[in-house]
Formats: C-alpha cells, structure tokens, sequence
C-alpha cells in the first residue's frame, strides 16, 4: 500500500474525530444496556419504541415543527426580498444592511439569546413559542439571505423586464416569473431554515418557557441516566432527519443554480 | 413606410447622476420603417431605445409615440414591444407560453391565444414547436421565439436590442434577411439598436449614428456611406483613407483642391457638412482607389507608391500603399475578379481616382490625422 503524506493523515485524522462521535450516537441507540460503554451487549430497538410513548417527547416534537415551519416561512420571505434588493439595486447603506443581516452567524448564541430574553420581557411578551419564532427567524435569515441571494445572483435581469415589457405589473411579474424561477432557492432556504431552528438549543432553552422544544427536551432528558439510550434513540433520528433536510435542500439549491444558464 | 412619424424624441437627455448617457436627441421616425440606432459601445444608443420602451425615464425632453406623451407611461402600458439582447425566454415556460406571455395579460379567450400563438410561431417559421422546452432552443431558435413573443402582441413600435449579436457569423446573415423581410410584410416600425454597421446597413431603411451621447448623422445606408457628416461617422461606418486638402476654387456644386500627393482634381459638394474654409479633410474609400502597375490613364488624378502590406481576404485583395507626402499609408480595395494578387510588398504601384469618388468632409480639424 502506498504510504499516506503528512497532509493525508491529517485529514483523516480530522475526519475521524470531527465524525466518530456523531456516529457512535446511532451505534448506542441500539445496543441493549443502559451504560454508554463497549462492548455492545446486543442489539436492540426497545429505545426507539419507548419513544413514541413519551407524551412530553411528542408535544415538544410538535413545539419544534410549529416553531421550525413558522420561523423557516417568515425569515424566507423576508430573505427573498432582501436578497432580490442586495443583488438588483445599489442603494446607500447597502453594505452596513448586509452586515447586519448576516450578523447573527457571529455573535454568540447566549448573548444574543439572553438579551432577547430581557428585550421580549420588557415590551411584555413572557417566555413562548412566539418568543422562539422570533429569535429563530432572527438566526435562520442570514442563511435564507445567503442562498437566496446566490438564486438572484444568477437571474437574467431581462427576464422581468420582458414580462413587464409585455403588459404585466410588478405583482403580476413577481408572480408569473420572478417567484417560479427562483422556486427552487425559496425550497432549499425553507428546508435549511427550518433545520436550523429545529436543532437550536440556547435561543429556545432562554425563550421557550413552559414549552420546550425537541432540544431543550433533550437536555431535560440528560439529567435522568436511566433515560439516556432514550435521548440517544431521538438523538440518532434528529440527526438523520436533519442530513435529510440538508441534501433535499442542497438539491434543490444546485437545480435553481443550473436552469438559469 | 408611410409619412406618418410614429416616434417623437424631442430634446430627450438622459443622465445618470454626473454622466451624460445622452444628449439632446431629436428624432422623427416614421411608420413602418426599419431604423437603426448604430455607435460603439456606449455611445447611449441602447439608453435611447429603452427611454423609449419605458424601461428609463428621460431627464428631459420628451418621447412621444402614435402623437401619445410617454410622460409618465411605464413600459407595460407602452404600444412597443421589445427583443432582448439577452432574449429573455422564460426558462420555466416552454415556447408556446412564452409566447403567449403578453396576450395571456389581455384577457383573451383561451383559443383565440392559441391559434395567435401558433400563427407567430409559423410566422418565424418554428410551426410546431409550442411544447418545446425553453432550454431545449439553440441560439437561433430562442432569438426567433423572442421575435414572435414580441411581434404577437401587435405593437406599434418593436425595439430591438442587438438583437443579432449572440449568433455565429452565419446564422446572422440569414437572421438579417429573415428580419427583414418579416419586418416589410408587417409593416411594424422596428427600432434596432446595433454597433455593427453592416448589419444596419443591410437591414435599415435609416440609420442614426450616435457618439457619446449625440445623435451626429440620420439618413439612409447609401447616404451614410457616401456624404458622412464628419470624421467619425466616416471612419466608424466602412474604411477610409483620409487627407488634407487646400481649396483652390470653390462653386455651387463642387470644390477643385490640391492634395499631396494626388494633386488638383474637382470634387462634389458634401451636402450634409458645413462650407469648407481654406482647407478640407477629404476622404476616399478603399474600393474607389485603381492600383495598377503603369500609371492609369483615365483618372483624374493619379499617384505613384510603394506595396507595404497585402492582405488577401477571398473575395477583395487589401493592399497599403506608401505615398511620399502623404502621412498614412493608403488602404486598397480590390474585387478579386481573376484569382490572382497582382503586387507584393515593395512594388512600386500607381494609384488612380476619380474626383467624383472623393469625399469632402468639411473644414480640416486641428487633430492630426
């Protein structure tokens, strides 16, 4: 076997201890022992069956759908026409706007969630689910911002001025061909949005209140060791569903990048 | 083309904060005529034509179009239609939604949009095609789709925006024809902006020349070519030698000056220039030049030289000429009528021309030529 350079056993090395953990995750979940610990004792799919009987699981998986779904609607529309505006017009403060918008990929969760906590507090919205919307749509906008501009980025200008040019209105132009051609940025912004509202844990442990979301839940569960293949069961299918989301909405990004040629 | 001016463009100035994209054009073009907006890049042809699809408003002046002020009127309420440098062919629709686009706005019945749609697309000879996939076009097809999408609407006036400048050499000979022809059989007003001249000058019934904002000459290709208003539009439409001249007499109808070189001969007054002074730039195209070995006998003026360069184009021979006392070299044209390139480089030659084919540019410039 040829021997490995320096630079290759580097990044294997950096693969293995990016990526082991995450897959032991899964291997626990099914090992038949309360102990995170090899060896395995033998397989089994008991910690996936206790789940579907978790009342409080449930709810706090319905919190994070309403909360991911919500979030992902408002921040993509408010991303497509930031992103529309960023790539067509030249506008003063266009760069500071940028700036700002793309500003919570940056500043650390916890100040920006302890913050939003006293801001909500005082204009009297008490910890909630609306309270974790806003703060996720606040986080999930750069990402929509960022590939929806890259689905502007590609459009032929001309294409709306011809439809305006045969008769349509703004609205009547937005509808017919602006929004079906960027289509498939708005599905892969909704579905990467969506994925990082649902796996978010500060913003939610601070703002949530009595309502948990999935991993705020999760984090309730750690406390109880006899619970714990529970959390590693709905951890591994967190992960899954989430590698899911990702490349549905990597597809759909490539698809809107490629048609414009 | 009847008498009817379907455009006006008075005083129209568009600028753009500090830059002047255009300058004080005034512009009649009548009905039914096919119109050429011709310049180099930037000379604000393409500001003009979309001033007058709506697309930008003029800073000043006025665009009037069927005796209707466009003041006001945005693009989609205008009667022009227009054909995209880009093409523009929705590519989330196939061909015959694409065409179909505009009249889908009008409320028209269903049918009615159908048997438009497909009698456009016989028009531009793609019969057939309407289920076709917009990214299923070559070149030329999408440029005919954007023809027809554009012609089914009806408009007054169709703007067209280097409409040839994406196809091969080929396909764009044939597609000036085609456009053409379509153009004379509907009698529609077609305003094409281009910065290639032998594109306007085979489809345009008038071209206006445009330099950095001015409109500098409008008339007909022959005229364009024959009485350029100046220096510019002399050099950008064709190829020309130039050279000074002193008037010696002047009439009516014609100038006798000397030039270096070819010495006295009787030239034609250029209408479109002003009254020469003490000396005119005079111009002569390539192909009005004689080249021949003995000194020809029936010009009216001839010169002795020396070959430099000989450039063999297939249908013409190119050759430059030195001439004592003239400071740049002199371009010939000739037809390659027998296969044969007559002289090489260092031969001494003998060149003739007429005094008719001369061109007069008007008073000599202070820039050196």
């Amino acid at each position: 076997m040829k021997r490995l350079s320096g630079l290759q056993t580097y990044a294997i090395l950096y693969l293995v201890f990016l990526y082991v953990p995450v897959l032991l995750l899964p291997l626990f979940s099914f090992n038949d022992g309360t102990i995170v610990a090899f060896p395995i004792k033998g397989w089994t799919l008991e910690w996936y069956r206790q789940l579907a009987g978790e009342a409080t699981l449930l709810n706090s998986l319905v919190n994070s759908l309403i909360v991911g779904s919500v979030a992902a609607l408002l921040s993509t529309s408010m991303g497509l026409f930031a992103a529309r505006a960023f790539v067509r017009y030249q506008f003063t403060g266009k760069r500071f706007s940028e700036g700002i918008v793309m500003l919570p990929l940056v500043v650390p969760g916890i100040i920006v969630a302890s913050s939003m906590l006293v801001l909500f507090i005082s204009v009297g919205l008490r910890p909630s689910l609306t309270a974790v919307i806003l703060g996720h749509t606040l986080l999930a906008l750069p990402f929509s911002v960022s590939i929806l501009k890259s689905a502007f980025d590609d459009f032929d200008i001309s294409l709306e001025e011809a439809a305006f040019d045969l008769g349509s209105g703004v609205w009547e132009t937005f509808r017919r061909v602006t929004l079906p051609i960027v289509v498939p940025g708005i599905v892969s912004s909704i579905l990467v949005t969506f994925t990082v509202s649902f796996d978010e844990f500060v913003l939610a442990f601070f703002l949530s209140g009595n309502d948990p979301t999935l991993p705020v839940y999760i984090w309730s569960q750690i406390r109880f060791p006899a619970k714990l293949p529970n959390t590693l069961a709905l951890g591994s299918l967190l992960l899954l569903a989430s590698v899911l989301l990702l490349v549905v909405a990597e597809l759909f990004r490539r698809r809107s990048s490629n048609k414009l040629v | 083309m009847t008498e009817k001016n379907i455009i006006e463009m008075t005083g129209v100035q568009k600028r753009f904060g500090s830059f002047q994209a255009v300058s004080d054009l005034t512009l009649s073009l009548r009905e039914g005529e096919f119109f050429s907006l011709l310049g180099p890049s930037g000379c604000g042809k393409t500001t003009a034509l979309r001033m007058i699809a709506g697309f930008q408003e003029p800073t000043e002046g006025k665009v009037v179009i069927d005796g209707q002020d466009m003041d006001g009127i945005a693009a989609n309420k205008r009667p022009t239609n227009m054909v995209f440098q880009s093409y523009a062919i929705f590519p989330h629709l196939d061909v015959g939604d694409n065409v179909a686009y505009g009249l889908r706005n009008r409320g028209i019945a269903r049918a009615e949009i159908n048997r438009q749609v497909s009698e456009a697309l016989e028009m531009v000879e793609l019969g057939g095609l309407e289920r076709r996939g917009a990214n299923e076009l070559s070149g030329g097809q999408r440029q005919r789709v954007a023809l027809a999408r554009a012609l089914v609407m009806r408009p007054k006036v169709l703007l067209l925006d280097e409409p040839l400048s994406a196809l091969d050499k080929k396909l764009r000979e044939q597609m000036q024809f085609e456009m053409r022809h379509l153009q004379q059989s509907l009698g529609i007003t077609f305003v094409m902006v281009t910065h290639d001249q032998y594109e306007a000058m085979t489809m345009s019934d008038r071209i206006g020349v445009m330099f950095e904002g001015r409109l500098v000459q409008v008339d007909a290709p022959a005229t364009l070519y024959a009485s350029p208003s100046n220096r510019e539009v002399a050099s950008f439409i064709g190829e020309m030698n130039f050279m000074p001249g002193a008037v010696k007499e002047e009439t009516d109808t014609s100038l006798t000056v000397e030039s270096p070189g070819f010495g006295t001969m009787t030239i034609p007054r250029n209408p479109n220039v002003e009254t020469p002074g003490k000396s005119v730039l005079l111009g002569i195209r390539p192909e009005q030049l004689e080249i021949a070995k003995e000194q020809p006998p029936e010009y009216d003026a001839t010169v002795e030289g020396v070959v430099r360069d000989v450039a063999f184009y297939g249908e013409n021979v190119h050759y430059h000429v030195r001439v004592d006392g003239v400071d740049s070299r002199i371009a010939i044209s000739v037809p390659n009528y027998f296969h044969t390139v007559d002289h090489g480089p260092g031969d001494k030659v003998w060149l003739g021309v007429q005094g008719e084919s001369v061109i007069d540019l008007g008073q000599q410039s202070d820039k050196p030529i």
